[in-house]
């Protein structure tokens, strides 16, 4: 029979140290559901889906220092060379990497004209093996031609007449009717007007903190310069073999440049959420500690608790207590503490994720982790308190006539 | 219904073995009220502990209305010790944070019964030993005297069939003491068996069978024209009514 009514009844007698505890475990509460909800969103932005063939993806720098350079015909031969590698599916020079933190961005309008609103969005400048090289999806449209491709000096400032863009652009361009989005006329630099051509399922821009991020435009551009860049795509399985592989020909097909920077995208990527991936730590080593705080608080109090009731322990056995009654008497004690700390608990988790929400633009707390959150510390509480309460239960009846 | 036979209690300390009970044979028949006395260290709270099932016996044999207790598990005899066997404590060991109606509700709650049912018996006893009305105050808000009262309410409410008592008066004063005795030999009169380890040779006399531990072993005590001689061995008689004395003296021994 449980008896819940005279244990609470007997808290409120001794009630310092359980509501210690009960705070305790609202603090942790509270602290552990908001931590766990940031971790999620984190985790979450890391697990989105940035459209490329990232597992058989890397590029390069190449920076040429040679007199008498030719810029397009240098472009050519390499990215032949390139090709012509066994293992390489295909390879395209771009101006930025997605996910690096490096890039650029326009803006483009419905409307030509200075007043009119434009939507932010990555720029990749790519040839027609751009789409194959990316192993991104193009869902609506054609992709680039090789007569589309111009070649943009380093002083240029026009811009091709065609793009593809990724469908979170088109629906930003275009809500509720992302697909309407084939063919019409857009405006870059506020008058320059830009066909879309082709809608890519997914394209992820090279800034993952952007609000943006899925925005993003393939232009056909090839770039002159004496710094470029080579993305690469190979067979599945062959990346790590082929990199310096290519990188070696590369290098020996013109003694007049460097090859660096040889890095895979998976590496960009991980580089890209190393801030993420350190904050979760830090938040899970948070979480971690603050519940073994708590759950050696509970140990503590229900120890001492039970030493300074050693008599009534053994007086309750005496009248017929089993040892299993005796451990569910501290684990109902247990439960009744936990309860008061959840209740408290819960209503400082929500004011912490409103506090959180209003300062740092996250979600609103999922009611779903709260609750898990309350299952969790309610687990905590009562796997604390079973190594105390098989204590108690191992008290000896006889305690209650001994004299000390 | 409690039949002791050559049972023993060896308490074991390290290297030292300490024989606290010797080859008892006791038979505490229904409706016997029995007092224990014996100088400290006798042995007296290890043979209320073992009749109590508070502890289990080294060797011999404990038959409790005839089963076996050494061969009961230890949820068994907590059980039987609930159903079969109310306890008094010379501290009272009532429990500071429950009030009276929670004190005496402790072991009903051990037995199942309903909480109507609980409520019955809680009010039922605490109007014998005459604290009906102040079932919601604490025990630090009664004498000594009343806390003992409480405590033979609990001992009572699951109406065993079988009541120790620990040094029931050793806290009380005189007067509060007899009153208590008045109580148990009332209870006793209703049919319920004592067996009550006292200090005070007056109150054991009143009981209706005495027994004597020393070193261990147990004696029982008879009267004979007013004097008291032991079954195993003949004693000098006890110290008069009211006095206390550690040990009555043995003759020959």
């Amino acid at each position: 029979m449980l008896e819940l009514g005279p244990i609470f009844r007997a808290l409120l007698r001794q009630k310092v140290g359980a509501v210690l505890i009960a705070l305790q475990i609202a603090l942790t509460l509270s602290i552990m559901v908001n931590a766990i909800f940031m971790m999620q969103q984190r985790s979450e932005q890391m697990a989105r889906p940035s459209g490329l063939d990232e597992a058989n993806l890397f590029y390069l720098s190449n920076t040429v220092f040679g007199e008498n350079y030719n810029h397009k015909a240098a472009l050519d031969d390499d990215l032949r060379l390139i090709r012509g590698i066994p293992g390489v599916l295909d390879a395209t020079q771009i101006n930025a990497i997605p996910l690096s933190g490096g890039g650029w961005s326009m803006s483009l309008q419905n409307k030509a004209g200075e007043g009119e609103n434009g939507i932010g969005v990555a720029v990749y400048m790519v040839d027609e093996h751009g789409i194959n090289t990316l192993g991104v999806e193009l869902i609506k449209g054609e992709n680039f031609q090789s007569t589309d491709i111009e070649w943009r000096a380093a002083s240029a400032v026009d811009w091709p007449a065609r793009t593809m863009i990724s469908q979170a652009m088109a629906e930003s361009l275009f809500p509720g009717k992302w697909e309407s989005a084939l063919g019409q006329t857009v405006y870059i630099n506020n008058n320059e007007p830009m066909q879309i051509t082709g809608i890519i399922k997914t394209l992820q821009a090279p800034w993952n903190g952007w609000d943006g991020v899925e925005r993003s435009m393939l232009v056909p551009y090839q770039l002159e310069g004496r710094n470029n860049r080579y993305l690469i795509r190979t067979e599945p399985g062959r990346r790590d073999e082929l990199m310096p592989i290519i990188e070696k020909a590369l290098a020996e097909s013109d003694k007049n440049r460097i090859i660096r920077s040889v890095t895979s995208l998976e590496e960009t990527r991980n580089e890209s959420y190393r801030g993420h991936n350190a904050l979760n730590k830090i938040l899970m080593l948070v979480i971690v500690v603050l519940t073994l705080i708590t759950a050696f608080g509970i140990v503590g109090l229900a120890m001492f608790s039970i030493n300074r009731r050693r008599r009534q322990i053994g007086t309750r056995r005496a009248l017929g207590a089993t040892q299993l009654q005796v451990m569910r008497y501290f684990m109902l004690e247990n439960l009744i503490i936990s309860s008061l700390g959840v209740a408290i608990g819960v209503g400082a988790a929500i004011g912490l994720n409103i506090w959180l929400v209003s300062k740092f633009e996250l979600k609103p707390l999922e009611p779903q982790l709260l609750l898990a959150g309350v299952v969790a510390l309610y687990l905590v509480g009562q796997l604390a308190v079973l190594y105390p309460a098989r204590k108690a239960a191992a008290i000896a009846p006889a305690t209650a006539t001994r004299s000390v | 219904m409690l039949k002791m036979k050559q049972l023993g209690k060896v308490f074991h300390t390290g290297e030292v073995s300490t024989h606290a009970l010797r080859e008892v044979d006791l038979h505490v028949k229904e409706g016997d009220f029995v007092s224990v006395t014996g100088p400290s260290g006798s042995g007296k709270t290890t043979f209320l502990n073992i009749a109590g099932l508070l502890e289990v016996a080294s060797c011999g044999e404990f038959l409790l209305d005839g089963d076996n207790v050494n061969l009961l598990s230890d949820s068994q005899r907590s059980k039987m010790r609930n159903q079969k066997i109310g306890f008094i404590f010379q501290g009272f060991n009532l429990i500071p944070e429950l009030n009276l109606f929670d004190n005496v509700d402790v072991p009903l709650r051990y037995r199942g019964f309903d909480a109507k049912e609980r409520k019955r018996r809680i009010e039922q006893q605490l109007e014998l030993v005459g604290l009906a009305s102040r079932m919601k105050h604490l025990p630090s808000q009664l004498s000594g005297g009343q806390q003992q009262r409480v405590a033979i309410a609990r001992a009572l409410a699951t109406s065993p069939r079988f009541l120790l008592a620990d040094e029931p008066t050793g806290n009380l004063d005189s007067q509060m003491a007899q009153s208590v005795m008045a109580l148990l030999e009332e209870i006793n009169r209703q049919g319920t068996t004592i067996i009550m380890v006292t200090h005070d040779h007056g109150l054991a006399q009143r009981a209706k069978r005495q027994i004597f531990i020393k070193d261990g072993r147990v004696s029982e005590l008879t009267a004979v024209d007013g004097l008291h001689s032991a079954s195993l061995h003949s004693v000098a008689p006890l110290p008069l009514h009211g006095q206390t004395a550690d040990a009555p003296r043995v003759a020959g021994v």
